[in-house]
């Protein structure tokens, strides 16, 4: 062999190489991200600077969030932009991790008895950015301002998505992103506002803000004329922060009935428009051609349905004697609503309710918003879906050789598409039981006493990104006296529900990591 | 004349035989054992040559006609044919064959600089709606594409008393339609607001396919309207007929063996119900009670396929069957299997082409009642003293203007509109003054 030959070794077969995810990749995509996540921390700084309160907790949680991420991508910065399809699922499902974890950091530092423990604080961290709205809270009146503030805007930033923000104002992005975006906005598909992702991101984060800005003055302007005393500017963005997301958090212990009867009217208004689709609502409202929400089979069944289920639970309160006149239309109107986009206000304390109004809120925890809203559960379109595949499937019973083609707004709908909605709502109906089943077993060891309908609510309650539950978890009540494992479980069903299940569940499998 | 006719093929060789006789022919094809077959036959030139080379149309002598026809059976090579045919012989007339409906669409619309295009596919859906289109007619004829219909009815006893028995001013005749004429007996009459239509005479109408189904409910209560039509084969012809059946309000249900075909035809027509099946299935046909239709129509590509296949639904209980043929000898085979109607979408074809090729802007398009009547179809010249008239200042003469056409579109025209160059005129004339209709216009 002569050295010329040695020089340019000839080609040979390689080394096994077993994984089949660019970790590192995925870490430094998530470490950047994370960078700039700590800049959130701001805004609860700014608050706690007006009101006097300590700045510390929120500048130290956004220097920790923000070296870590720097670190992390430093760590990994020789792979630095290989993200693909692939790693696209483990950043989405880390990210949100990380997301939590950083906002638990300002609880630990100023949470006190409530929201001190690790535990404590991760549930309320992941129950804001999932726009859960689930509180382990007992004693309002002892969070500051600043820190029920930073409540509140977690909710914000997860209502939308924080991928998605990122996809809007960072340039890294841009590669891949449409399947990162898809990960983490709620629908089967996503449709498309522009050609590019960045731009489709950033119409839908213009939307977002421009929505909870108009929220947040409309609520304010009923303080200012004095028709509401007790919202306050203040109030009027805090709560505009967490019903545009579908969040549900609140700054006050009896949630929205701490407000009057006008500004409970807006709060709805807005969490009709937060459970809608917000590309449709892009094309309706800032193009201006309102006949694309007549012609929006989603959007029809959307506003059938909660016009249904507002007549009924109106029905059912007035019927049990639960209010009367404007006050019982007002409390069915309001918590139909508040289930159903999944925002988990509450009005009055439903928990109290006897049970077939109970059950009629217990069903509306499984329909969620439409596709592309900031709501969570199962979502009008997959029910639509999934009840013409059931249709199909009958009709294909009795004559075998028919081809039914799916349509959604005329459009005939891919196959493929049709099994992942019919994968998807298997898997949440699994999920929820079996989470259900966990949060029981823990609710027995731990002499907690949950009732079957509670366990069960609070399964769906977390996976849905709903919020409040029944019994002692109800709308005034507190998360707090759940045990560990009921809490650990909970952290997972709203972290899986928010990603809808399948970024999460596809880590899961063996070929997702091997070759 | 001169005509130019590009393929010497099936289509080609029809138009040859109807057009040899008063015309002088070329005909050009690839093939040189066609060229021989027609040269043997007829007295035409023949030239063995490519429709896509210019220089071979050239050479042929495409520059001295006046009228160029490209009936090949490829949609390239006759739309690039034509392409040179308007640079080669400007003041020739053009008619391409076609086997995509969207090209039609395309000319009506005018984004084909092209005189005629027929479409094998659409007239055999047009020709078969005629068969079952309207069921309580005695004999139907489409126009435009099929936009306008003229329908012969006899009207019975049992006929709504909306529009028998009362003077046609106060008869609620069927929008986007008119009454052409009353026949009693021998006795004829181009009806005016005062005449009545009676039970026992027969009518004529002129109007849209919609209006055409309204009259036929109208006159023929119950019973007669066409709901279920299965059609065997969703290719390019059975995709064809569905629409044109669909689009007249027919109840149409598909049977397609390929799967991925049939999904195509369930996206495209959702009101039909599409089976994957070859319909050869006696336990298909039972399940899906395909013995219930009303009438079934056979176009799928295999002659045999058809013939069998309609013998198998006429004895599950079909009454009414149509198959397409596409070798011509198998119309006869099919006539004498039983089969009701069969069609030849070549034979229609060259029949639309010569139709044209007689007079292309006056089409004398069907007769009535043993030649007294005709309906004309005819194109408006700039110079025609009525430009400009409104439809109720138009004079009578024994003629009536039924529907006209502009840019593609069917209009039934009121009293307030106006008549404009250009327009398409479907006109129901008496014979004798068909000449000066044709020569006001």
């Amino acid at each position: 062999m002569t050295a010329g030959a040695a020089a340019r070794a000839a080609p040979r077969i390689g080394p096994r190489r077993r994984i089949a995810i660019d970790v590192a990749a995925a870490f430094n995509l998530v470490g950047s991200l994370a960078r700039y996540l700590g800049l959130a921390a701001l805004l609860p700084a700014a608050v706690a600077l007006w009101y006097g309160e300590p700045l510390w907790p929120f500048l130290a949680a956004g220097a920790i969030t923000s070296g870590t991420g720097l670190v992390l991508e430093r760590v990994t910065a020789r792979t630095r932009g290989n993200v693909g399809v692939r790693e696209g699922f483990l950043v989405v499902s880390v990210t949100w991790l990380v997301a939590a974890a950083f906002g638990s950091l300002p609880y630990l530092f100023a949470g006190g008895d409530q929201l001190g423990h690790p535990l404590d604080a991760y549930f309320e961290s992941m129950s804001g950015f999932t726009t859960t709205g689930a509180s382990v809270v007992t004693d309002f009146d002892q969070l500051s301002r600043s820190l029920a503030m930073w409540r509140q805007f977690t909710q914000w930033l997860g209502g939308m998505g924080i991928i998605v923000l990122a996809l809007a104002v960072l340039p890294r992005l841009r590669v891949g992103g449409r399947q990162l975006m898809e990960s983490e906005l709620p629908g089967p598909e996503i449709a498309q506002l522009s050609e590019r992702i960045r731009q489709t991101a950033r119409r839908l984060w213009g939307l977002y803000v421009g929505l909870t800005a108009a929220e947040a003055l409309a609520l304010a302007a009923l303080g200012w004329t004095g028709v509401d005393e007790r919202m306050t500017p203040y109030e009027a963005v805090a709560h505009a922060f967490t019903t545009m997301p579908t969040g549900g958090f609140s700054t006050q212990a009896t949630s929205i009935q701490a407000f009057s009867a006008a500004a409970q009217w807006v709060i709805v208004l807005f969490m009709l428009l937060a459970g809608a689709n917000f590309a449709l609502l892009y094309r309706g409202l800032v193009k201006r051609r309102p006949g694309v929400f007549a012609r929006d089979e989603e959007f029809r069944v959307y506003l059938a349905f909660a016009a249904v289920a507002c007549a009924a639970l109106v029905a059912q309160v007035w019927a049990y004697d639960l209010a009367e006149g404007e006050a019982a239309l007002r409390a069915g109107v309001f918590q139909v609503v508040s289930i159903m986009t999944t925002t988990g206000y509450a009005n009055a304390d439903f928990a109290l309710w006897p049970v077939l109004p109970i059950l009629t809120l217990f069903a509306l925890m499984f329909v969620g918003g439409s596709a592309g809203s900031t709501g969570g559960a199962i979502k009008v379109v997959r029910h639509v879906l999934l009840g013409k595949i059931l249709r199909r499937e009958l009709d294909q019973t009795v004559s075998p050789e028919v081809v039914l083609p799916i349509r959604l707004n005329g459009r005939p709908v891919d196959e493929r598409t049709l099994r992942a909605v019919a994968a998807f709502v298997l898997l949440y109906v699994g999920i929820w039981a079996g989470g259900a089943a966990v949060i029981a077993v823990d609710s027995a060891f731990g002499d907690l006493g949950l009732r079957a309908i509670e366990a069960l609510a609070i399964s769906a309650t977390a996976l849905g990104n709903v919020g409040p539950g029944f019994g002692i978890t109800g709308p005034m009540g507190s998360f707090a006296p759940l045990g560990d494992v009921a809490k650990l479980t909970m952290i997972v069903l709203m972290w899986v529900g928010r990603l809808e299940i399948v970024p999460v569940v596809v880590l899961l499998t063996r070929h997702y990591w091997r070759t | 004349m001169r005509v130019f006719l590009i393929g010497a093929g099936q289509v080609g060789s029809t138009v040859v035989d109807a057009l040899h006789a008063e015309h002088e022919l070329t005909v050009l094809d690839t093939e040189p054992s066609r060229l021989s077959a027609l040269a043997y036959r007829y007295d035409v030139a023949t030239y063995e040559g490519d429709g896509t080379s210019r220089r071979d149309l050239a050479r042929a002598g495409i520059g001295q006609a006046d009228l160029v026809i490209a009936a090949t059976s490829r949609d390239e090579v006759n739309l690039v044919a034509g392409m040179f045919a308007r640079r080669e012989a400007p003041q020739a007339k053009t008619i391409i064959r076609t086997s995509e409906p969207e090209y039609v669409e395309l000319w009506r619309e005018g984004q084909l600089d092209v005189d005629f295009v027929v479409c094998p596919e659409l007239e055999t859906a047009h020709a078969i709606s005629r068969t079952i289109g309207v069921p309580a007619a005695r004999q139907t004829d489409v126009f435009a594409g099929g936009q306008v219909q003229i329908v012969e009815f006899d009207v019975e006893a049992g006929a709504s008393p909306d529009v028998v028995g009362v003077p046609l001013r106060d008869a609620k005749i069927p929008h986007d339609s008119k009454v052409a004429a009353i026949i009693h007996g021998d006795e004829t009459v181009l009806p005016g607001g005062d005449d009545v239509i009676r039970p026992g005479s027969r009518i004529v109408v002129i109007g849209s396919p919609q209006a055409a189904q309204a009259w036929s409910a109208l006159l023929a209560p119950g019973g007669a309207t066409v709901e279920d039509v299965v059609i065997f084969g969703a290719g390019r012809v059975g995709t064809a007929i569905a629409r044109v059946l669909l689009e007249q309000g027919i109840g149409v249900r598909m049977v397609e063996a390929s799967t991925e075909r049939a999904r195509r035809a369930a996206e495209v027509f959702p009101q039909a119900r599409v089976f994957a099946a070859t319909g050869l299935d006696p336990d298909f046909l039972e399940r899906e009670r395909i013995g219930q239709a009303q009438a079934a129509i056979f176009a799928m590509r295999d002659d045999t396929k058809n013939l069998y296949a309609a013998s198998l639904v006429k004895v599950h209980g079909v009454p009414f069957t149509i198959a397409v043929a596409h070798e011509p000898v198998s119309v006869a085979a099919f006539d004498q299997a039983g089969i009701d109607v069969a069609i030849n979408p070549r034979a229609v074809t060259a029949e639309e082409i010569v139709r044209f090729a007689h007079d292309p802007r006056t089409q004398q398009v069907s007769m009535l009642e043993g030649n007294r009547y005709e309906v004309l179809d005819v194109t408006t010249r700039e110079t025609s003293r009525y430009v400009g008239t409104a439809f109720r200042d138009m004079p009578v003469h024994g003629a009536l203007i039924g529907a006209i056409v502009r840019n593609g579109t069917a209009i039934f025209p009121h009293g307030d509109d106006v008549l404009q160059a250009g327009d398409r005129v479907i006109i129901f004339t008496e014979a004798a003054n068909a000449p000066w209709v044709i020569e006001a216009l």
